[in-house]
């Protein structure tokens, strides 16, 4: 998956369009990334790419980059 | 009227599956309005009943830091009118079952015909936030009459 791809993944989940988000978005700038929007993001990597996110994987994601960085940590970016 | 959307537990395996039983008898009020002379049960009570079913089901593991409540409602479809007095049979498949959110493909059938599907997604309110000595009916009967499965 390009970065693309995986930017308008990570919008579909939380029911933006892609061209709202970079990197650098950070979580108070999306608005359904409150707590269900993280655990629907945990269930999403896990069903989407069987990526299962430590307590510790959550706690350090605070923007669309760090959601791009555990994917590319796991293979799933090209 | 009580907010039991099953009425009955016929197959569990606690924490995978599910298919449980409920069926709206035509007194209830809520026909009256829904639809005058055309009465059939409401869509969002029977996402409901599957998720009263899916709930039950992930109780029954035992293993969650808390009760399943219902998160989200992803792609539900209706497909039939459900009349009063229909038993509507509710299936439950847990797809993920994890500490802090879980999962279920769920649908439900009248005379063997779906009715209605949907992907549902649980969170869990911690116990603490119920009643100390609330016992779940109809999880309680069907332990009576499957006391192998009992926690």
């Amino acid at each position: 998956m390009t970065q693309r791809d995986a930017i308008e993944w990570i919008a579909k989940i939380f029911e933006t369009s892609p061209d709202q988000l970079t990197s650098d978005t950070p979580r108070e700038a999306i608005a359904a990334w409150d707590s269900l929007g993280v655990l629907t993001l945990m269930a999403s990597l896990d069903s989407d790419f069987g990526i299962v996110l430590t307590d510790d994987d959550v706690q350090g994601i605070k923007t669309v980059g760090d959601i791009l960085h555990v994917m590319q940590r796991n293979g799933k970016l090209t | 009227m009580r907010f039991i959307l099953v009425d009955r537990i016929h197959e569990l395996d606690p924490g995978k599956q599910i298919v449980a039983s409920k069926t709206l008898p035509a007194h209830e009020e809520l026909f009256r309005d829904h639809f005058p002379g055309f009465p059939i049960v409401p869509g969002v009570l029977l996402t409901e009943m599957m998720a009263q079913a899916a709930g039950r089901c992930l109780d029954a593991d035992g293993t969650h830091p808390g009760r399943a409540m219902l998160g989200k409602i992803n792609g539900a479809n209706f497909r039939e009118w459900v009349r009063p007095d229909q038993e509507i049979r509710l299936h439950a498949k847990i797809t993920q079952n994890r500490p802090t959110y879980a999962t279920a493909d769920c649908f439900a059938e009248v005379e063997g015909k779906k009715v209605c599907s949907a992907e549902l997604f649980f969170v869990f309110a911690p116990h603490d936030r119920f009643a100390p000595d609330h016992r779940d009916p109809v999880l309680e009967a069907y332990w009576t009459t499957h006391p192998s499965q009992a926690r």
